[in-house]
């Protein structure tokens, strides 16, 4: 009786595992047994789509390396990706089916942090890591201590910009563009305290409808309150339309915008006008750090172009949760513990990947400033 | 305020120009299809988008030469216009007004995903080259395409209104505007004519798709809708069928904005858009343009509620099903519970809706502004230290007597104008929510809400949230059903049938309409702040317009007007794409398709209007 039910429970584990195979179309030479499953709550439909696509690029190239060095410890490491349309109500609808599936040791998501901190308390009270990588609201982690994020924090982020612009560029009248959403005026209001710590004014604070298309009427107020600096707290869709109305208008500032603003379609999207632009990023494809050159050849090579910041995110979020895996284990708990302890690990983003236990954020991010040149994002240099 | 007078107004009025210029060419369309088929062509928005992808295709894929890639985008905006009279519009000709409205709120859907599916999400740039000319024009400059944009819209809506009023196809179209029947039997071929708008208008929504998309250097699958809406606004302004009145409309409508950011600040733009909309639905429905003594447009009388026998279901029937939802948890699913939770929320803000756009016949497309302000009142009102239950009674109160107050100054529309004047105020309402950052938080929304709890017993656990969500449908339903069958329902229906002869018997029309707003209010405030406690988490896009197209599907699918039926559509329009979520990427293609198909062939909703 018990060797039969143990033949039955291995053959339906081996089928499994043949069907995920399958599935992926990857190649799982030096893998086998029940994979490890990562659950991903993200959007693959409406709006928010693009992010949902990017993500799995990175996703993808990640397995590619991970699987193919062994997976976690001989067991190939998969995920499954449910669309969340970025809808807190079916976010947390998700988080249901993934707490109760046992084969899910860890969880990733949602985009925005109206979908994933809807969620949150569901994963906290079922015990499952709630991984977010692109959640920057400063409360996201604070629902409990399952609630984990290497977004690289604003708090970190924003100063360092204020940085560059008021100290490295010295520039002192400054108006700010944000997303009137809550990423952007987060990133607005820590950018306005820093800059004004070192000494800056702020002369204007515009924030816009992420929707909104037309910025000559904001623009033209914005130049009324004479600015010697336009600073863009904005995703690169935005920001582009942003700089390309801003050159309409003869209005010839240095402009500053956010680490979003780095993706090759926001050159092709502002065109000429993406001239000049500066900007600072932790992730640029540029760096000489070998992490950085692997990820960025084997991304060209697989999907033939060139990452964008979500790429890397997604693409350091399963690597930092592998190399978690390696070293503590696979149980949910494991997981959650060992994100506490990981040191010594170099993702491409972060030189050395460690996480405050207390707040449960990553630490400890380098910003890199950049300038468009001739067409292309290059490192700036005085 | 000496800063007032030092504002750069010339350079906002230049601004103003730019922008409205661009409302002007999509509001050219639209005005010419409500003319013709007195409509408001929600999918216009997505022809648009359409018309710059196909753009895309010819100028950016192909490298067709500029005037080859004009000429395929009219050519193919022109057939997909064609064809949205063909299959959505034609066959609702005997139906009420309202129905082919909302077929093109599902033909929109359709297209975009299509374009979605096709193009996936990005936005794209669209490099052509036009003559580099740039004009300065007071601080700022002005380049080729932006007066390519204005005066095509000007030329168009020139030669429309010489082809209406000059030429005799114009008069056959005016003619089949005014009565078709009486068009029909002096010879005109009506469907033709109708066809031919269509298909004029859809080459022009495309072109604009076409040369806005160059002038920001940008498309992208999502901006259907709100160019519709801005289109939307400016035909309301110049008058809704006045073809040149909808250049003067859109231009309007851009300087009001730019001058409203200039005052104000670029937060508020929609907000005046939508403020403008609906002042000018109370105060000028004929637009600013008309003559003072301009013929009132025919009321559209009638709804969209088909006659149809409500099917009765037997109460034992009844309770056997309550039985078995209730049994849901039984199957030690959590998932399948949290979505049949989902469900019941969308359940009890479908009661609600099937009350007012059902029994009433005030078709809204802005309800998901109750769910909001319910779920903003408990949120806000439990954050300072109430009780979780005294928060949701007492936000279902608000919303009840905002909700009445709020929809009051579309009490007096009828027809169309109820729909879009519903779907002002619900944009009105999340843009409040999102500027009045003092007590909403803004954009940064609110965080910690507590979760659901009675007299201090948790409800948080999936079982018991569920169960409490279902006790309130069961409660609520009962209710309305009373009402329904009591002199309050039957009054109801006699002011949805035909207002003036019931105002004539001594109806207080207002007074009644008012009643239905504050019940649906409290019923789709308890659904919104049972949401805002579970999600523990809400901003002001928690509950947007897609949320208030949902319900209204949910509503025509389980019969307008119908309790149950609004209860069993909730659970399939909920539950369906739960079930299909392999299906992910065409899931909006499946609502939308839904939409159609359910207009077109059971209007009447699954379970029959009532």
């Amino acid at each position: 009786m018990t060797i039969l039910s143990l033949t039955r429970r291995s053959f339906a584990a081996m089928t499994l595992a043949g069907t995920v195979a399958a599935l992926s179309g990857a190649a799982f030479g030096q893998t086998s047994g029940e994979p490890v499953l990562i659950g991903v709550s993200g959007p693959l439909t409406g709006p928010q789509a693009q992010y949902g696509a990017q993500w799995k690029q990175g996703f993808d190239l990640a397995l590619d390396k991970i699987n193919a060095e062994g997976g976690i410890n001989g067991r190939p490491l998969q995920y499954v990706f449910q669309d969340s349309q970025n809808d807190p109500r079916q976010s947390i609808a998700i988080a249901q089916k993934f707490i109760s599936d046992p084969k899910i040791v860890v969880e990733v998501g949602d985009f925005s942090s109206t979908a994933s901190m809807a969620a949150s308390p569901l994963y906290q009270r079922g015990r499952l890591v709630q991984f977010g990588f692109t959640n920057s609201h400063p409360d996201f982690t604070k629902t409990g201590d399952y609630m984990w994020s290497n977004t690289v924090p604003q708090t970190q982020e924003q100063p360092l910009m204020a940085d560059f612009a008021t100290k490295t560029l010295g520039l002192k009248r400054l108006a700010v563009l944000h997303l009137n959403t809550d990423w952007g005026t987060t990133a607005k209001n820590l950018f306005v305290d820093a800059a004004k710590a070192n000494g800056a004014e702020v002369v204007a604070t515009e924030g816009y409808l992420p929707d909104e298309k037309d910025f000559r009427a904001t623009l033209t107020r914005v130049r009324a309150a004479n600015p010697d600096g336009i600073i863009l707290e904005s995703y690169y869709a935005d920001g582009a339309l942003i700089v390309r109305q801003l050159r309409d208008l003869g209005i010839d500032l240095p402009v500053v915008a956010t680490g979003s603003v780095y993706s090759p379609d926001f050159l092709s999207l502002a065109g000429d006008a993406a001239e000049g632009v500066y900007t600072t990023v932790y992730f640029t494809p540029n760096s000489p750090r070998p992490e950085v050159r692997e990820f960025v050849e084997g991304f060209e090579k697989k999907f033939g172009q060139e990452p964008n910041s979500f790429n890397a995110m997604a693409y350091d979020t399963i690597n930092t949760l592998a190399a978690v895996m390696r070293q503590y284990g696979t149980t949910r708990e494991d997981i959650k513990s060992g994100l506490g302890q990981i040191s010594g690990f170099s993702s491409v983003i972060f030189p050395d990947v460690s996480f405050d236990p207390e707040t449960r954020r990553v630490s400890g991010p380098q910003m890199t400033g950049l300038v468009v040149r001739d067409g292309a994002f290059t490192l700036y240099e005085q | 305020m000496e800063s007032l007078l030092s504002l750069p107004w010339f350079d906002f009025t230049i601004s103003g120009v730019v922008i409205g210029s661009i409302y002007a060419l999509m509001a050219v369309g639209l005005a010419l299809i409500f003319g013709v088929a007195n409509l408001i062509n929600f999918a216009h928005g997505s022809v648009f988008t359409v018309g710059s992808y196909i753009g895309w295709t010819c100028a950016v894929a192909l490298g067709l030469p500029l005037w080859a890639t004009v000429l395929v985008v009219a050519a193919a905006g022109g057939i997909v216009g064609a064809l949205i009279e063909l299959l959505a519009i034609r066959p609702l000709n005997h139906q009420s007004r309202i129905a082919p409205l909302l077929a093109t709120i599902g033909v929109g859907l359709i297209l975009d995903q299509i374009v979605h599916i096709i193009f996936g999400a990005n936005p794209r740039a669209l490099p052509v080259s036009l003559p580099n000319l740039r004009f300065s024009i007071g601080s700022g400059t002005i380049g080729a395409i932006d007066i390519t944009i204005f005066v095509t819209g000007v030329i168009s809506a020139l030669a429309l209104y010489l082809f209406l009023f000059h030429s005799k196809l114009g008069m056959a179209v005016r003619a089949t505007a005014q009565d078709g029947d009486a068009a029909r039997q002096m010879g005109v071929g009506i469907n033709a004519i109708n066809m031919t708008v269509f298909g004029i208008a859809g080459a022009l929504g495309a072109i604009a798709g076409l040369l806005v998309g160059i002038y920001y250097n940008s498309i992208d699958p999502n901006a259907s809708f709100e160019i519709m809406l801005k289109g939307m606004v400016a035909i309301v302004i110049g008058g809704m069928s006045n073809v040149p009145g909808a250049i003067g409309g859109g231009l309007i409508l851009g300087l009001i904005e730019s001058y409203g950011i200039a005052l104000f600040g670029a937060s508020y733009r929609d907000l005046f858009a939508f403020a403008v909309l609906l002042l000018m639905l109370l105060l000028r429905p004929n637009g600013l343009f008309a003559r003072a003594h301009a013929r009132e447009a025919e009321p559209m009388t009638g709804t969209f509620v088909t006659r149809a026998k409500p099917v009765r279901i037997p109460a034992w029937a009844l309770v056997a099903g309550a039985v078995l939802i209730a049994l849901v948890p039984a199957l030690g699913q959590p998932y399948l519970t949290q979505v049949m939770t989902n469900a019941l929320l969308y359940a009890l803000a479908a009661m609600s809706l099937t009350l007012v756009a059902g029994t009433l016949g005030l078709i809204s497309i802005g309800h998901a502004a109750l769910l909001a302000v319910g779920a903003y009142a408990s949120a806000l009102l439990t954050m300072a230290g109430l009780p979780v239950a005294l928060g949701l009674v007492l936000a279902a109160a608000i919303t009840a007597v905002l909700g009445a107050a709020l929809t009051y100054p579309a009490f007096r529309l009828r027809g169309h104008y109820v729909a879009i004047g519903t779907l002002a105020i619900g944009e009105i309402v999340a843009l409040v929510i999102l500027n009045w950052t003092s007590l909403t938080h803004g954009s940064m929304g609110l965080y910690g809400i507590p979760p659901l709890e009675l007299f201090g017993i948790p409800l948080f656990s999936t079982n018991a949230s569920y169960w409490f969500v279902l006790a309130l449908v069961i409660v609520f339903a009962l209710l309305q059903m009373r009402l329904l069958s009591s002199h309050l329902g039957r009054t109801w229906r006699a002011i949805r049938e035909d207002t003036i002869a019931a105002e004539t018997y001594g109806v207080a029309s207002n007074y009644y309409k008012g009643l239905a707003f504050g019940f649906a209010g409290f019923v789709a405030g308890i659904s919104g702040a049972v949401s805002a406690h579970q999600f523990s988490y809400i901003n002001y896009d928690t509950f947007n317009l897609l949320t208030s197209v949902l319900i209204l599907t949910i509503v025509i699918l389980g019969g307008l007007g119908n309790v149950t039926g609004a209860i069993v559509a909730a659970i399939i329009v909920a539950g369906l794409p739960e079930v299909f979520r392999t299906l992910a990427e065409y899931r909006m293609l499946f609502y939308g398709m839904a939409l159609l198909l359910l207009i077109r062939f059971r209007p009447q909703g699954l379970m029959g209007s009532d």
